[in-house]
């Protein structure tokens, strides 16, 4: 609705020429300033003159006197193919602009692109609408035939490549064509207005090689513009999303590629301890438990079957002991008269019971003997580390006398540099100044009880006789100079080795101090000390040898 | 006088806001209907008021342009062709009878007008005839399907089964599994008749060719092996993918092999002499799936880069590239009877239209990693997911119209459930599935189901502005 068209056009225009000094103006402003020259100045007169537009050329080409770019007919202009970051705004048939220009441009304009939101939305399927419907048989057969043929010529132009020789192709027909020369005149062509071209496909020789090397390789060209994204960009991610995806890294227990140094709380956390259920059968335990009662059993019907054996033994052996005391009472009743048999017996007894008796002391002496520890005897025996074992106090293990049992650089360490510091010697090694165990006889230590001990005789009284000494480790010989103490001479310096002289047999070194000896004589007079030299060289190198 | 009937404030509130919506659903978008007295009127009072003194000067020459233009017009079209119902009440009856011409009138002549009269419709207002175009009617109904039910499980496989074909005369099917096997079935039996050896891995792809006694194979080994089904051997390999090939398909028509893999190109095949015509190359992560047909384009391929590309196989370059999808492509299917396809996303199944890939619908709500989608021509699109889901699809209206999971063979863990392949039968009456607990699962149409016991479960509802 125009309401331009409902109400009366205005019947008196107001002009700018209403006034006469405006109309003086309006036509003075008529006039153009500049007579616009339609043709270029003639050849002399061009000075300070450019030309602007197609029609300056005139008929000719460039004006060589003006020293600027020229373009007549356009010929050497560059082709702005991309004419800067701009391009033509056009209308599409419906009238509308063309925003998906952009998206098409260096395509061909048959190109299917989807820009349009139109392109996004749901269109509904109309069973009756042709599009919708495949398109007719003969339209498919064409479309097969024609693509079989690209297809097969594809395939035999890949074939005959690896194809033995043939004999050489037959050439088509010579084809003749009619041409008209857009130039035309007397002096073209001899005066004729059109020629005769006849076209003929040139031989091909069929052994010929390939004439042009195309292994060379060419980097591509550039690709084919993107296409269009037609679809939202992704869904920002929500935290809790990351979170679900979040994969912790992998601490093996086996590998470790990259030789990362990882904490131990992170390697243990890792092992996956907790999460396996250790699940033990329990049969096991009612297996152990069953072996268990049985060796229990075992045992107490071993001991019992022991006891029983042992009491019928004993039995056996009283029954025995009072039939042969019988006899001997009875033997000595019948030399003695008839004595009481009674008696004997009852002695017997008595005596059996303090034998037990006394052997009840004899052990409970040694077992408080035991427990005491003794005088040392024992311990002076026993190994080092059972005397550590048992208790021992340093002082006895050791059995050094009171004076050497500590060390003299932990007393008097108030002395400051006087004691200890030994004149900044840090050489000074004199921790193995004495033998270890000056007292203990090494005999004590290396005792091995042997299977014949003599009946009758204490452990004790055993024990005594080893130590005293029983002459078996007594080494036969010393060396001489060895021995710390009281033994041989203390060593206060290196071993003297005596020079021991060598045998002579043959006298030899009598011969050489001899040749020596006049040698230094006669070295005043002029001799050839080279010759000697040499000699002693070769003698030298002689020895060398040797 | 009728009692009033007590309802709840709730139960006013509701039948009232339904009436509403059902008075007023099919007009959401549109204007009122133009009323020419009104806008009659209008003009009159406003030329008054802002032209009063000088209306007397009128120029006879006085064009009548009708009111409200074209807005009013777009509003009474849609209004008019979405069904005349009770709803017309308020359409006036010109427009509604000039909707009906335009029906009516939706004369074939040339085929320009024809494809204008399939977006306009030409509709009168006052005086004038315009074309005004068309709205797509909102949610229709979708057709009615009768479920699927599991009625055979094949167990044979050693490995996941991957692929599926099925025979051109409908007598087996062929399986190939990550034991190495292709295996030949009975389809009416589901007794196994044959298995083949002589891949080194996984079985990824398998093709029967409708003119040849052939059998293609394609595997994750990078070969692509062509059987013998009459002599059970090899008799050609394609050598030439430089990774695994994990899609093959069989041009219709011509004797050509194509083929899709790791190596992000589709490879095209001449079948008997074994050369690669065609690398195509493009994608810029592996190819997934690839689907041919004999009309232009004739080859679709889908890749892990997220977009599905159509290709134009005799100069060997693509068409148009679709990037709609946000998650790889893994799944594609060809309409057998209409000019469409579907692809098959983690985000979405979309439906698209051949041959400039103009996007149609989404099937949403699948939302696993498709690895399969099979087509009927009865119009149900079974997506396979792998999680071990199946939905089956109205495919003109794009509703799930039923979610399936089978449950595992027994003896495999239930996280083994997941779907590779589909393939329905040369009928269309038999789902084949090939699944990941190494079984091959046959699902039939329930017969005993109808529209009573297992109705349409939809409701019509306004379309939100769905973010793609």
């Amino acid at each position: 609705m125009s309401l331009t068209k409902l109400i009366p056009s205005p019947t008196q225009r107001l002009s700018e020429r209403s006034t006469p000094a405006a109309a003086n103006a309006a036509s003075a402003a008529d006039k153009p300033l500049v007579a616009v020259q339609s043709a270029a100045p003639p050849y002399g007169h061009r000075r300070g003159w450019t030309p602007r537009r197609q029609e300056d050329f005139g008929d000719g080409g460039a004006f060589p006197e003006i020293h600027s770019r020229q373009y007549p007919l356009g010929m050497g202009q560059p082709q702005s193919a991309s004419s800067g970051p701009t391009l033509p705004m056009t209308l599409g048939a419906d009238g509308r602009v063309n925003f998906d220009a952009v998206v098409r441009q260096g395509q061909r304009a048959d190109k299917v692109v989807h820009s349009k939101f139109s392109d996004l939305l749901p269109k509904p399927i109309d069973e009756d609408d042709p599009s919708f419907q495949r398109p007719d048989e003969e339209s498919i057969k064409d479309l097969t035939e024609k693509t079989r043929d690209a297809l097969q010529r594809l395939v035999e132009s890949k074939a005959a490549a690896s194809n033995p020789v043939r004999s050489a192709e037959r050439t088509g027909p010579a084809q003749f064509i009619r041409y008209t020369p857009s130039q035309q005149g007397a002096g073209y062509n001899s005066g004729s207005a059109q020629r005769i071209v006849r076209m003929v496909e040139a031989q091909k020789d069929p052994m010929e090689p390939p004439r042009f090397r195309i292994s060379k390789k060419v980097p591509r060209g550039p690709p084919s513009p993107p296409a269009t994204v037609m679809h939202s960009p992704p869904r920002k991610v929500t935290s809790k999303e990351q979170a679900d995806w979040k994969i912790p890294p992998c601490v093996s227990n086996w590998k470790n590629p990259k030789g990362y140094t990882i904490p131990l709380d992170k390697r243990v956390a890792a092992d996956g301890r907790g999460l396996q259920g250790v699940h033990v059968n329990e049969k096991f335990v009612m297996l152990a438990e069953a072996l268990h009662t049985a060796e229990v059993k075992s045992r107490e019907a071993v001991s019992m079957r022991a006891k029983v054996a042992s009491r019928m033994q004993q039995a056996q052996r009283e029954k025995h002991e009072e039939t042969l005391q019988q006899i001997a009472s009875r033997a000595r009743g019948e030399r003695a008269g008839l004595a009481p048999a009674a008696e004997a017996a009852e002695a017997a007894a008595e005596a059996r019971e303090r034998d037990a008796i006394r052997r009840e002391r004899a052990e409970q002496r040694a077992h408080e003997r035991n427990r005491k520890g003794g005088g040392g005897a024992n311990d002076r025996d026993r190994d080092i580390s059972e005397q550590i074992a048992l208790g021992r106090p340093a002082l006895q293990r050791n059995q050094q006398d009171p004076e050497a049992a500590f060390d003299s650089r932990l007393f008097n360490q108030d002395a400051g540099l006087a004691s200890g510091f030994h004149a900044g010697e840090d050489e000074i090694y004199n921790v193995y100044d004495q033998p270890w165990r000056a007292n203990a006889s090494s005999a004590g230590h290396l005792y091995r009880p042997t299977k014949g001990l003599e009946e009758g005789a204490s452990a004790d009284e055993e024990l005594g006789r080893l130590a005293s000494g029983t002459g078996r480790f007594v080494p036969d010989r010393r060396f001489e100079g060895t021995g710390g103490g009281a033994g041989g001479s203390r060593r206060d310096g290196p071993v003297q080795f005596e020079k021991q002289v060598e045998e002579d047999p043959f006298g030899l070194d009598d011969l050489f101090d001899k040749v020596k000896r006049s040698e230094t004589v006669g070295t005043g007079s002029k001799r050839p000390a080279s010759g000697h030299r040499d000699e002693g060289g070769s003698g030298r190198k002689r020895d060398r040898r040797d | 006088i009728e009692p009033v009937q007590p309802h709840s404030v709730h139960t006013l509130v509701f039948r009232s806001l339904k009436r509403t919506h059902d008075m007023f659903l099919s007009e959401r978008d549109c204007l009122p209907a133009p009323d020419p007295t009104a806008d009659q009127v209008r003009r009159a009072v406003k030329a008054k008021d802002q032209f009063g003194p000088v209306l007397h000067m009128q120029s006879s020459a006085k064009t009548a342009r009708p009111a409200a233009g074209k807005q009013a017009a777009i509003a009474a079209a849609p209004a008019g062709s979405d069904g005349a119902d009770s709803k017309s009440a308020l359409i006036p009856a010109s427009a509604a009878s000039a909707a009906s011409q335009a029906a009516s009138s939706a004369d074939p002549g040339s085929a320009a007008s024809s494809a204008a009269a399939a977006n306009t419709a030409s509709v009168q207002v006052g005086e004038e005839r315009m074309l005004v175009p068309k709205r797509a009617p909102l949610m229709p109904k979708p057709d009615w399907h009768p479920p699927w039910k599991l009625y055979r499980v094949i167990s044979g496989h050693t490995g996941w089964v991957r692929c599926v074909a099925v025979d051109p005369l409908n007598r087996y099917f062929v399986t190939g599994a990550a034991d190495r096997l292709i295996k030949i079935w009975d389809l009416a039996s589901g007794t196994l008749k044959l298995s083949l050896t002589g891949h080194i891995s996984t079985v990824r792809g398998l093709q029967v060719s409708d003119r040849h006694p052939f059998l293609f194979s394609c595997s994750e080994d990078k070969t692509v092996r062509c059987w013998d089904l009459e002599e059970n051997k090899v008799v050609r390999h394609y050598h030439g993918h430089l990774s695994a090939v994990y899609g093959l398909t069989l041009h219709p028509t011509l004797d050509l092999l194509v083929t899709c893999g790791r190596d992000a190109t589709a490879r095209l095949w001449d079948m008997r002499t074994k050369l690669c015509i065609h690398t195509l190359a493009g994608h810029s992560s592996t190819v997934a799936a690839v689907a041919s047909q004999s009309a232009e384009p004739q080859l679709v391929t889908g890749s892990h880069d997220c977009t599905v590309r159509l290709w134009d196989i005799a100069a060997g370059k693509s068409l148009v590239t679709l990037t709609n999808h946000k998650k790889s492509v893994r799944a594609l299917a060809i309409h057998p009877t209409q000019f469409t396809f579907a692809t098959g996303a983690p985000d979405n199944i979309k439906q698209w239209k051949f041959p400039d890939g103009q996007f149609l619908q989404n099937f949403s709500g699948h939302n696993a990693i498709v690895n399969a989608l099979a087509l009927n021509e009865d119009g149900v699109l079974v997506s396979g997911a792998d999680n071990g889901s199946l939905h089956m699809w109205d495919w003109r209206t794009g509703s799930c119209f039923q979610r399936h999971t089978s449950p595992v063979q027994p003896g495999s863990i239930d996280s083994e459930a997941g779907i590779f392949a589909l393939a329905f039968d040369r009928s269309g009456s038999r789902l084949i599935t090939a699944e990941a607990d190494k079984t091959v699962k046959i699902y039939k149409e329930d017969e005993t189901a109808t529209e009573e016991t297992h109705p349409v479960n939809w409701r019509p509802g306004l379309l939100k502005k769905a973010r793609y």
